[in-house]
């Protein structure tokens, strides 16, 4: 990534994560992983439940201390800099954190309270500011208890949104949310991505990730199991021929015959997908048996298939 | 600080940044007295004097002996507030002040909102300070309930703008509102001893309702303790044993070295607590 902040020094990377590995009790959370997070990249932090993604991202913000390793934050070891570090930081961790008898707005400005960057006569103005960003400035006035789930996940979102980050981690962001809530959220991490900041996301959704995301990390286990471009690891993976036909059974057969594999797909309307073959060899064929060939392209595998592959043992 | 903190982000790197002091107190004291419980709390503790003083005046119409400390208040206002503190201080104070060490820490853990404070980041010592002030605002506010009510319901219901000692001695009013100023004082030592405790303990524990269950239970221990003759070498060392000590307010010539001896206490607890605090916060996952 060569993406550029307004001024000063550009770190290279945002974060750096040497060696960390984290201990409870004989159950290894993290085991051993290295991570470099460049700057102005939106990672996809990926894996099963209990793979380790929040205690990795705890450590990242100091919360929590790794058994061995290092982690680095924006240049500065994490915890020993967290003060330096920490106020150019925004993080949802473990979903939103706030005190039910309080409204929204009034858990926002106790949250702006203690932001060491926003200027006491600067917290009312940023507080609707992030309200507004976030769709809540009509609920702002209401008590915390009573908002759904999908408020909460918005009003944590808005806390770490309070002021211009250079990174902003967000765990499980669009947990709760409705498709706009989550199409809220994807158009907030683009936001951030053109200016410049760096973001890392943790999420189940992987359509999410994939719309989102320019780099990836897969944790399982506690290990990483992949890290890298998006792109990058997609294409690596890339291989096989999708045919778009309404004669599904016709073609399978035929290409079956002819000693290919071949399943039958109807993922983008009904079709025939070709793991392996050469192209040109797989269309004759089709055609040459009367298949009628709506379309046919190379498969690029969605992020889904990779994640699977990736964390699914291999029976 | 401008306005515009993108300007500032660069030049902030090197420097490590918190928000103001004051800014942060007056967050935390906000914080605790929206807090509705609190609110109640308050309500009820100004409630004290008034029942007392009802009471007393209901039962001074008839006739009978009944002269304990409570009965002293007949027919003698301003010593209102000073019993009604020391009431009190038995169990209610003391667990109000647990309940708000309680909020503070294991309350804020348990909400989530910890991590939240940490990641903007609150150094863990500025938020113990932060923690242990709100604390201390709810000790004093409480007791202020007590005796400004106390004041007011004295003389209002009970009657009398001197005081007569359980001496004997009369006092004027200027005099009687020192030592209920002096008695209130003092309380809030007592009870800055029991916060610093309890907060210790909070910071420990993510359950606000062990915070309870353990300053509860340890003023019940130690009130088995203080009551066993065989253990009176134990006196010097539990906090409760000078509890009584507010009372001598209401000797004369007033008596200090109760009320010296139980802050002497007080203040070791406090730093015991204090450390515990510290050293626990600074270690806690969040």
């Amino acid at each position: 990534m060569t993406l550029t902040v307004a001024a000063g020094p550009v770190t290279a990377v945002a974060a750096r994560v040497r060696g960390v590995r984290k201990v409870f009790g004989s159950t290894v959370a993290v085991d051993d992983v290295d991570l470099d997070i460049p700057h102005g990249a939106v990672l996809g932090m990926l894996g099963p439940n209990g793979s380790g993604k929040t205690t990795l991202i705890r450590m990242l913000l100091g919360l929590t201390r790794p058994t061995a390793g290092t982690v680095e934050l924006l240049g500065r070891p994490v915890p020993e800099a967290a003060a330096t570090v920490l106020p150019h930081v925004g993080a949802l961790v473990e979903g939103p954190g706030f005190h039910p008898f309080l409204s929204g707005r009034e858990n926002l400005r106790r949250v702006a309270a203690t932001e060491p960057l926003l200027a006491t006569r600067a917290i009312p103005a940023a507080v609707d500011a992030a309200l507004e960003r976030v769709g809540l400035g009509a609920a702002a006035g209401r008590r915390y208890r009573g908002y759904s789930l999908g408020m909460k996940q918005r009003l944590g979102l808005a806390g770490a949104l309070l002021l211009p980050r250079r990174l902003v981690v967000l765990d499980e962001p669009t947990n709760g949310l409705d498709p706009a809530g989550t199409r809220d959220v994807r158009g907030i991490i683009a936001e951030l991505h053109t200016d410049g900041a760096t973001v890392v996301v943790s999420s189940h959704l992987l359509t999410e990730v994939e719309a989102t995301c320019t780099h990836v990390a897969v944790l399982q286990s506690g290990a990483l199991i992949a890290e890298g471009e998006l792109r990058g690891l997609l294409d690596a993976d890339a291989a096989g021929l999708v045919v778009t036909t309404p004669d599904v059974d016709l073609a399978v057969t035929t290409l079956r015959a002819a000693g290919i594999a071949a399943y039958p797909d109807d993922a983008d309307g009904p079709g025939v997908v070709v793991p392996a073959g050469e192209p040109p060899e797989v269309i004759a064929l089709l055609v040459r048996a009367g298949v009628a060939v709506h379309e046919a392209r190379r498969r690029r595998p969605r992020l889904e298939e990779l994640f699977a592959r990736l964390t699914e043992p291999t029976s | 600080m401008s306005g515009a903190p993108s300007t500032s982000v660069d030049a902030g790197l090197d420097v490590p940044r918190a928000a103001p002091w004051g800014r942060l107190l007056a967050a935390e004291v906000r914080w605790v007295l929206l807090r509705p419980r609190t609110l109640v709390m308050l309500g009820l503790f100004a409630l004290i004097p008034v029942l007392i003083a009802i009471g007393v005046t209901v039962a001074d119409r008839r006739p009978g002996p009944g002269r304990g400390l409570i009965g002293a208040v007949a027919g003698n206002g301003l010593v209102l507030p000073v019993v009604a503190m020391t009431v009190a201080l038995a169990l209610l104070l003391p667990m109000a002040v647990a309940m708000a060490a309680a909020d503070a820490i294991a309350g804020e853990a348990a909400s989530g909102t910890l991590r939240g404070l940490l990641l903007a980041p609150v150094s863990r010592l500025r938020l113990v300070g932060m923690k242990a002030f709100g604390v201390l605002v709810v000790a004093v506010a409480a007791v202020l309930a007590l005796a400004v009510v106390g004041v007011l319901a004295g003389v209002l219901v009970v009657g009398g703008n001197q005081l007569i000692t359980l001496s004997g001695t009369t006092l004027g009013l200027g005099e009687a509102l020192g030592r209920v100023a002096l008695v209130a004082l003092w309380t809030v030592g007592q009870l800055a001893a029991v916060g610093a405790v309890a907060l210790a303990v909070s910071a420990w524990t993510e359950h606000p309702l062990v915070v309870l269950a353990a300053v509860l239970g340890g003023l019940i221990v130690f009130g088995v303790l203080g009551a066993i003759p065989t253990l009176a070498w134990l006196q010097p060392y539990l906090l409760t044993s000078g509890w009584s000590a507010g009372v001598d307010a209401l000797r004369d010539p007033l008596p200090l070295a109760g009320m010296i001896d139980a802050t002497w206490r007080a203040l070791c607890y406090l730093a015991i607590g204090v450390a515990a605090t510290v050293s626990t916060m600074l270690r806690r996952d969040a």
